[in-house]
């Protein structure tokens, strides 16, 4: 379970971000107030346009950066205070994720199930489970610069899913992605359902959030706009299309 | 935990085509080849230079004795061949067109010049942007004249020591191995200072711009590891290539020497030999780790900064020629280690190596230099672990 309150993350801006922003002002505030829950065996989506603050909140999540005040809570754990033992329960996978092309697909998950801490013996049948899963077998000896897109993509779902965690983080894990490679993300996103882990993904696409997400925040400009169920979002609709319920939400 | 990031970040890096022609492909065997040719050409430069026959004209009434005697020099003066002019005129425009190369002008008084006791002023012409034909010009003349001196020493009756009271003889009394040490000692600090710092490069612009860049770094800082942890596994990388190339380097110069005859003097031979004792290495590469260190940690905050590999690239490069510019002091006579010097990143470690090199550097200075490269190496991995530390740094 994730439980985040009143998360608010404030940057400093240089002299050349202020020139590039046009702006006076010697700070930035890229997430206001946010305070939401998201369950396990449920997918959370964090909706927004270009700049909402997505990546940002996500990233707190993912103890990449500190919030500047506010709480969050991963599986229980104080995940400001105990950021390294927050991690050990999160998977973390963003659509511009890179990988090392340098290593074999088998090199880089041995990596870091190393990094997580996995002990050899469920590498191994973690490794294997997942391989057959994603159809890798025929490719796991080759250097990753040489894979296609699909390839790398299933390797990086690999890398995150190694350890077994219980809390999931994608960030616009299919921007960029063409439909077929994007499948294998939406068919993981539901799987980590099935297996009752918590899910967050982000997202600026209504109908993938309408394909896949239990639960709903929309935010604009760092604050929350709309927060509850996707059954909520829809009974409250005012036309028949998702996008333009959104916009009006982002808009108002 | 380091030890595994250090083990990945190796594997990937001795993988990197760039690294490895930087690390050891370029120490090894085209520093060697480079400095081989270089000699070489040189060498047969000056080879051919001696070995070219000098054609000599000469004008003057008094030409035939002095084409005697010019014919009678030892041939280890080079082989020459000698003409007669009938005046300056068409002896200049000879060497022009380069029927000959020296051209040589007795003055027409010469014989009176000679009965009264009188200085005789020979006159060489020559086309000095050849190589070798000054040298040539002053070894003939030079022999003409000592000939000129005895036979005038003769003809007075005057024996050589009745007009050289004096003789001076300057005994050295410092050892071959000091004399290399000052003579040459300044070359060994700059190729390793050189290679160490372009071997630290690309790791580290590889290591951290490029993970930035190509996306890895964000997911790589998700792991259950420390900051510090990853960031000294990544170091660690960054200063073995630094010394790799370092030790390749003169690997590639101890290669040349024994193998490819760059020190063709046996005597010059056995000095190095004698000069690589265990402690020489061990010594040596004691001032070279700190330094590498220090390389290391001015470099990562740099491409910790940076955004793109070309931006760390264009700050790096000019850093390099800070850094290894220094080095060229070793190539200065005069400057010593003192207690001033020894506190001048880089500078210390040159001076410290050529006087090791010597065999005159005490531990007193040994322990200055070290303690301040250490001092300075820790400073830097703070500062590499400050910038490490700053989220607009790390995320891009």
């Amino acid at each position: 379970m994730i439980s985040v309150q009143q998360l608010n993350k404030t940057f400093t801006l240089s002299k050349q971000q202020r020139k590039e922003l046009h702006t006076k002002d010697k700070t930035a505030v890229a997430v206001q107030d946010l305070s939401f829950t998201c369950q396990s065996g449920r997918i959370f989506s964090l909706l927004g346009p270009n700049g909402a603050g997505k990546t940002t909140t996500l990233r707190m999540l993912a103890t990449l950066l500190k919030p500047s005040s506010g709480d969050i809570q991963i599986e229980g754990i104080n995940a400001i205070d105990n950021p390294q033992e927050a991690r050990k329960n999160i998977g973390f996978l963003t659509g511009s994720t890179g990988l090392y092309a340098r290593l074999t697909p088998v090199e880089l998950v041995d990596y870091y199930a190393d990094l997580y801490g996995v002990d050899k013996i469920t590498r191994e049948r973690r490794k294997e489970e997942l391989f057959h899963l994603l159809h890798m077998e025929d490719f796991l000896n080759k250097r990753i610069g040489k894979l296609s897109t699909g390839m790398k993509q299933k390797v990086s779902i690999c890398r995150t899913m190694i350890h077994d965690p219980s809390v999931i983080i994608f960030d616009e894990p299919t921007s960029g992605l063409d439909v077929i490679t994007a499948e294998n993300i939406i068919k993981l996103i539901r799987s980590c359902k099935d297996q009752g882990k918590t899910v967050i993904f982000s997202s600026h696409i209504m109908s993938e959030v309408d394909l896949l997400c239990d639960d709903l925040a929309i935010i604009h400009q760092g604050k929350l706009k709309f927060l509850g169920t996707m059954q909520d979002f829809k009974s409250q609709m005012q036309s028949d299309n998702l996008t333009e319920d959104f916009i009006r939400i982002v808009q108002a | 935990m380091i030890f595994r990031i250090f083990r990945k970040e190796l594997t990937d890096t001795l993988r990197d085509r760039r690294t490895l022609m930087t690390m050891l492909v370029i120490p090894i065997l085209v520093f060697p080849i480079i400095l081989n040719v270089f000699v070489e050409v040189s060498k047969s430069f000056e080879e051919s230079a001696s070995a070219k026959v000098m054609n000599i004209g000469i004008v003057g009434d008094n030409h035939d004795k002095y084409k005697i005697q010019l014919e009678q020099l030892p041939r280890t003066l080079g082989p020459k061949k000698i003409s007669t002019f009938k005046d300056s005129l068409q002896l200049r425009k000879a060497i022009e067109s380069k029927k000959i190369q020296l051209g040589l002008i007795i003055p027409g008084d010469e014989s009176l010049l000679r009965d009264q006791d009188q200085t005789i002023d020979l006159k060489w012409y020559l086309d000095a942007s050849e190589v070798g034909h000054s040298q040539r010009a002053q070894a003939y003349g030079a022999s003409l004249q000592s000939m000129a001196e005895a036979e005038r020493l003769q003809k007075l009756g005057i024996k050589q020591e009745q007009i050289n009271p004096l003789k001076n003889s300057i005994i050295n009394c410092a050892s071959d191995k000091k004399m290399i040490g000052q003579l040459a000692g300044g070359f060994l600090p700059y190729i390793f200072i050189a290679f160490g710092f372009i071997g630290c490069m690309y790791p580290a612009i590889d290591l951290f711009t490029g993970e930035k860049e190509r996306g890895t770094l964000e997911t790589l800082l998700t792991v259950p590891i420390s900051h510090w942890k990853i960031l000294i596994g990544k170091m660690l990388v960054v200063v073995c290539s630094g010394m790799l190339a370092a030790t390749c380097a003169l690997l590639g110069l101890f290669i040349s020497i024994e193998f490819l005859d760059l020190a063709a003097n046996k005597e010059l031979l056995e000095v190095i030999h004698s000069v690589l004792t265990p402690t020489f290495i061990i010594s040596m590469f004691a001032l070279l780790f700190p330094l590498v260190i220090f390389f290391a940690g001015v470099m990562i905050p740099v491409a910790i900064y940076a955004k793109t590999f070309k931006e760390a690239q264009s700050i790096i490069t000019p850093m390099n020629i800070l850094m290894v510019l220094p080095a060229m002091i070793g190539f200065f006579p005069g400057i010593e280690l003192n207690l001033n010097t020894a506190f001048i990143p880089v500078i210390n470690v040159v001076l410290a190596t050529k006087e090791l090199i010597s065999g005159s550097l005490s531990w007193f200075y040994f322990s200055c230099v070290f303690g301040v490269m250490c001092l300075l190496a820790i400073l830097a991995i703070g500062l590499s672990y400050k910038q490490f530390g700053k989220e607009t740094n790390i995320l891009s």
